[in-house]
């Protein structure tokens, strides 16, 4: 059964929308029909925080609070979920929530466009671990931009929270669950003058979907699709929403391989693959805000296919492989052979990403660095990752891959060949790096020019070598 | 009127924390619109210099939900925002000067519809050859006012006749002020073609008298209202373009208009920071004492001459920023480019023209292989010699010998630079640097006749306190510090003041929020407005319970208290009120002491300086160029500060936004002039993981204004900012550790890791 309705808890009231616009941000939603303007536009990219909400979401019987973006997600995305702005953190009775008295004790507020955000961004860090660290705080910051305070009073805001856990959100959660429980968990299936919106339930139901609208742009995170609208000003005529298919979201290892269905969030992901590749972890965790790893899928980011997506390097150095869900079946490719050309890889129309496999190299030395103008929230302009096997001092295996060299994320061929079967040595890695030429011809742009990407892509590989051989790290984030 | 009595330092939260943190705070855009509000987009040039062939509209004119087109033919007054000299055009009528320059605007019913139709329209260009990059005009002398000399001395003399002598370039680039909230305005038409106009602007009185020149009515028939703006760092004192247009949409629809630009067009259409460009010779001895300085300095001006004229003649009155320069010789170029405008920002130029003399002084201690420490302090300011400046003032408030001292000590300079040295011989990778730079820096509008300001002050019946002034709030906490001195004059507690919204209808002919002066002026304003109130109920007082006591009445704990009696606040101005005496008052004043001579270049054009400085620690890694903020001490100058925790969160954000300025923001155009750094994914400001990892900050307590400011405080709006110098110098020190600290590096602004690893290089080459 199909329902066109979206429903969201919201003020502890279940709402119910009839075919809501797919196309209109929940930015706009709030602020225009809740009539609530404490949420804010910043830039409607994701890329300042100023309009941060936070969901709840039921997991194991228990609210996981996300704090997302609102500028760049749509509304009917809404749907099982409840939605949380600045202005509902006041309880009825007119007192502040310990986020909210702590940011005013601080002085965490100056022109105060930017609070409200980062009001969102701590409130849902407290509500999902009770004990924060300075580096859990930054992080939890990182995607909300200010440009008065200097961070500092924020960062003292965050650490001196009181009984944040235990708020009124806590004492409502079974009130909460249960409105939550009420939702409808049909699939969707909207129709709002010229566009359409599809959330299918099950891998069937999209197969069907995809079949009779073989048009339609995915939506997995969005955080990319959505800029289409915001920022091009464009109509998304088809969407379909994959986050609503339990078995494309899952984590499991099975034969000394890591499998991520294709809906992953990266910041699932970034939690799981610590233990296996903490420079993954590391990558990750600087691959965008907490605002855009909470939605934004590593299926997402392998199928936007774009030259600085910060996961496909890793991957290919990995030697990952997907899975690709074809009219015929299941279609098994490594990542090495997906990408084409710039944003253009293998899936054809219909087709769409099912998982992602990564072996699990237990004597290898895998390293991953990303350079970028800043820590937080930036895009490479060069990414690297290397994945090498030595033994009896010599070069057994290697797979070396950049983003940000060409137009596709891509493998260093030529430097790999020289590398295999050499000696792990010095001079062999200098002659190495003068390959690299051979292997890219990066553009200057506004990141960073030819030259600087070239040789720091050089430069990496030597950092890598130092690093693999005196077993220390040398790096200025640390 | 002495502001010497009751002096207060009171740490008190900003006066909207509360409601910024529960978003209730009503900006511009939040404010609820009529039914019929129709909402704005623009529509601008696609060509950075051209002139416009043919323009077709029809397919805008009919796009959904459109329901007027304005171009310069609609203007029916005058075609241009220029603040002080003409080459704004609010619309182009054939010429076009830089990519983003607003050609014609729509008002439709959704502001989607709206952006949407802009994107519409038809336009041919003959294009020509656009000058973009600073040093391309500067090539073609394309300059928008004759080039500026200032002679102190000779110069040439005495670079022929030094021991030392020292050629060079340097660089600082632009940079975007990326205030969260965007350009905004809602204007409401009225009755006989009066306007209501709110506006996200630090200049409400600039914005009622162009929205007046413009539409060729009085000013009295436009008001503006501003209650609190999202940042502004100079990027709202000019840029009067959103309310102009939104204004004439309003007239010509006669509905209330709505006009936000999103955060690409804020960027690509509005001004920035002025890139700056110097090429000096300096003549110095042993102990690198500055002997003779000859120097060009030239910026980036956009398209037209905005606020260029006075930005670059901060920039030349800072260009000793802490230094006793006894001969100079400055040439000042005003480069035109096909850019958008360069406008003020926070430093407004005094921060181009210091950071061209710190570099200087980092060179010349590397050339003597001298402690820049060392050379910085032989070159200070003193207090009985070698205190007049190059424009003639002698300085009377100089602190800088004795807090500089004091940092040096407080942060344990010299133990660290030590340590740092042992550091960088054993790490080949990484290595670490260390600077401390002064600032210096001169507070009042350089233009005399902008230093006066307003208020209006009314004390009602139940003793509650209205209080208006000609500041706007932007976050800097004015309102906040206003409330309190004027709580304080009058012994009430700060909540029985009503801060309101800044309103051209109530204090006229206001100055910019601007120049660090809004607090000093305002307040003082704010109090001869209390000072007359005073006045009437002392005299009420005195008559009528016939008081002869000479002793000045005392305002404490809710209370007037006089001639040993004590009068309940509340109550005596009911009696006074009942008594026909007068409990409102406007308020007025203007800077005394100051007066400058543009032509001759000398005088007084500061009422005082502020002083701070810096001590920064960096590491960089040698292979990517990429760094590190390790630790910061900074010690600043705010006199006696009247809310401490404001003080502190204008030096701590100050020195993050000149942190990012000169290492991490780079705006970038490419060769035909558009702009390609215009959204936070590609122009990255400072995040929370780059502010330094230990961060002391520290106001100077002995600080104390020697002049007649409220409270004796000092400005701490833009000084701070200068206090980032110090991270690019900690960081061209760790490059010069490259080279075993032998060599001078060559590094321009901003130090990105790019810079970084290219300033290595050069230096491994060489």
């Amino acid at each position: 059964m199909n329902s066109n309705k979206v429903q969201f808890i919201y003020e502890n009231k279940l709402i119910e929308l009839d075919n809501p616009d797919p196309n209109q941000t929940i930015l706009n939603f709030i602020r225009d029909k809740l009539k609530k303007t404490g949420t804010k536009e910043g830039c409607a990219e994701g890329g300042c925080g100023a309009c941060t909400i936070v969901l709840g979401e039921l997991e194991n019987k228990k609210i996981k609070y996300k704090a997302i973006n609102s500028c760049i997600s749509f509304t009917p995305t809404l749907h099982g979920k409840q939605l949380i702005v600045v202005e509902n953190l006041v309880s009825k009775n007119g007192s502040y929530h310990p986020v909210q008295e702590a940011m005013a004790k601080y002085h965490a507020s100056q022109c105060g466009f930017c609070t409200p955000g980062f009001v969102m961004s701590i409130f849902a860090m407290s509500k999902n671990r009770k004990k924060n660290n300075e580096d859990d705080i930054k992080d939890a910051i990182s995607g909300n931009l200010c440009r008065c305070t200097g961070y500092r009073p924020i960062i003292d805001a965050a650490k001196n929270l009181k009984k944040t856990y235990f708020d009124e959100f806590y004492k409502n959660s079974k009130k909460t669950i249960n409105l939550l429980k009420k939702i409808h968990s049909k699939s969707i299936i909207i129709e709002n003058k010229n566009k359409k919106y599809f959330a299918p339930k099950t891998i069937g139901e999209l197969k069907k979907v995809i079949q009779k609208n073989p048009d339609s742009d995915f939506l997995s995170g969005g955080t990319d699709l959505s800029l289409k609208v915001t920022k091009d000003r464009k109509e998304i005529k088809k969407i379909i929403n994959l986050n609503n298919i339990k078995e494309l979201n899952f984590i499991k290892i099975k034969n000394n391989e890591i499998i991520f269905g294709s809906t992953t969030p990266l910041i699932e992901v970034e939690k799981f693959i610590l233990k296996y590749y903490p420079d993954f972890n590391n990558i990750l965790r600087r691959y965008g805000s907490v605002q855009i790893r909470n939605v934004g899928t590593i299926g997402g980011n392998i199928a936007t296919a774009s030259p600085i997506g910060d996961t496909l390097p890793l991957l290919l150095s990995l030697n990952a492989k997907i899975i690709i869900q074809t009219k015929n079946g299941d279609r098994q490719i490594y990542l090495n052979k997906f990408f084409i050309k710039y944003r253009k890889t293998k899936l054809k129309k219909g087709e769409f990403i099912k998982s992602i496999i990564i072996p699990i190299y237990k004597n290898h030395n895998f390293k991953a660095y990303k350079i970028s103008k800043r820590f937080d929230d930036d895009i490479s302009s060069v990414c690297a990752s290397f994945n090498l096997k030595i033994k009896d001092q010599r070069i057994q295996d290697v797979t070396i891959a950049y983003g940000g060299m060409a137009e596709i994320p891509k493998r260093a061929k030529n430097c790999e060949n020289f590398l295999k079967n050499s000696k792990f040595s010095e001079d062999i890695f200098e002659k190495a790096k003068n390959l690299l030429k051979k292997d890219f011809n990066p553009i200057s742009d506004m990141r960073a020019s030819k030259n600087y990407r070239l040789e720091v892509a050089e430069n990496l590989l030597i950092k890598f070598f130092i690093e693999t051989k005196t077993k220390k790290l040398f790096r200025v984030y640390q | 009127m002495k502001n010497s009595d009751n002096y207060i330092s009171e740490i008190r939260p900003h006066d909207s924390s509360y409601k910024h943190v529960s978003g209730t705070a009503e900006y511009t855009d939040d404010i609820k619109e009529p039914y019929d509000t129709l909402f704005g987009a623009i529509g601008w040039s696609k060509k950075a210099y051209a002139k416009i062939k043919k323009i077709d509209l029809n397919e805008v004119i009919n796009s959904e939900g459109v329901v007027s087109v304005v171009n310069y033919l609609d203007i029916p007054g005058r075609n241009d925002v220029g603040p002080v000299f003409d080459g704004d055009p609010i619309f182009v009528k054939d010429k076009v000067e830089f990519f983003g320059q607003p050609i014609f605007a729509v008002a439709a019913t959704s502001i989607e519809l709206a952006r949407k139709a802009v994107l519409k329209a038809k336009i041919n260009y003959i294009e020509y050859e656009p000058i973009i990059t600073l040093k391309d005009s500067l090539d073609k002398k394309n300059l928008l006012f004759d080039v500026r000399k200032i002679t102190k001395g000779n110069a040439q003399k005495k670079i022929l006749s030094s021991k030392h002598t020292l050629k060079g370039n340097f660089t600082t680039g632009s940079q975007e002020h990326f205030y969260l909230e965007g350009q905004v305005a809602f204007v409401i038409p009225k009755e006989d073609n009066e306007m209501t106009v709110y506006s996200s602007t630090q200049h409400p009185s600039e914005t009622q008298q162009l929205i007046a020149k413009m539409l060729n009515q009085k000013s009295n028939s436009i008001t503006v209202l501003v209650r609190r703006i999202g940042g502004g760092f100079g990027g709202k004192e000019t840029n009067f373009m959103t309310a102009a247009i939104c204004s004439l949409l309003a007239y010509k629809t006669k509905k209330p208009v709505k006009l936000r630009l999103d955060r690409d067009d804020d960027i690509i259409l509005t001004g920035k920071r002025h890139e700056f460009f110097s090429d000096y010779e300096v003549g110095f001895d042993d102990k690198g004492i500055i002997k003779g300085l000859k120097i060009k300095l030239a910026s980036k001006c956009g398209m037209s001459p905005d606020l260029s004229y006075a930005i670059n003649e901060r920039a030349l009155l800072h260009i000793d920023n802490a230094y006793y320069l006894s001969d100079l010789q400055v040439e000042n170029y005003l480069c035109k480019t096909n850019t958008s405008t360069s406008t003020a920002f926070r430093g407004f130029g005094g921060n181009q023209g210091m950071m061209a003399i710190e570099n200087i002084i980092d060179n010349i201690s590397r050339f003597l292989n001298k402690d820049p420490l060392e050379v910085r302090k032989n070159n200070f300011y003193k207090k009985n010699k070698k205190n007049i400046t190059h424009y003639g003032m002698k300085i009377q408030d100089n602190i800088i010998n004795e807090l500089f001292e004091k940092l040096v000590q407080d942060a344990k300079y010299l133990k660290r630079k030590n340590e740092i040295k042992k550091f960088n011989i054993k790490n080949k990778i990484k290595k670490k640097g260390i600077a401390i730079t002064p600032v210096k820096f001169g507070i009042s509008f350089t233009t005399i006749h902008l230093n006066q300001a307003g208020a209006l002050v009314h004390v009602y019946t139940d003793g509650s306190v209205y209080l208006n002034h000609g500041g706007i709030e932007m976050g800097q906490g004015t309102h906040t510090k206003i409330a309190q001195v004027v709580a304080n004059s009058l012994g009430l507690p700060y909540e029985k003041v009503k801060i309101s919204s800044t309103n051209t209808a109530k204090v006229p002919n206001t100055s910019a929020s601007a120049a660090s002066s809004t607090t000093d002026l305002n307040a003082a304003a704010a109090l001869n407005a209390t000072f007359k109130i005073k006045k009437n109920l002392e005299k009420f007082i005195k008559d009528k319970y016939k008081i002869f006591s000479k002793e000045e009445p005392i305002y404490k704990n809710e209370s007037i208290i006089f001639g040993n009696r004590s009068f309940e606040f509340k109550k005596i101005v009911m009696e006074a009120y009942l008594s026909r005496v007068s409990l409102s008052s406007s308020g007025f004043y203007s800077t005394p002491k100051i007066k400058f001579n543009k032509k001759k270049f000398t005088g007084r054009p500061f009422y005082y300086f502020c002083y701070g400085a810096a001590v920064s620690e960096v590491t960089i890694d040698t292979l990517t160029g990429e760094n590190i903020l390790e630790r910061v001490d900074i010690l600043h100058d705010a006199g006696n500060a009247i809310n401490p925790a404001i003080e502190f969160g204008q030096i701590e954000g100050g020195f993050v936004q000149g942190q990012g300025w000169l290492t991490m923001e780079e705006v970038k155009w490419n060769d035909n002039g558009q702009i390609t750094t215009f959204s936070p994914s590609t122009y990255k400001i400072p995040a929370v993981s780059d502010i330094p990892k230990k961060f002391n900050v520290e106001i100077y307590k002995k600080g104390k204004n020697v002049e007649d400011v409220v409270n004796k405080s000092k400005t701490t709006g833009e000084p701070p900012l200068m206090l980032a110098m110090s991270v690019f110098f900690a960081i061209k020190d760790a490059i010069s550790s490259v080279s075993n600290y032998k060599k001078i590096p060559k590094l321009d602004a901003p130090a990105t890791a790019e810079n970084i690893l290219l300033s290595i290089k050069e230096l491994k080459k060489n």
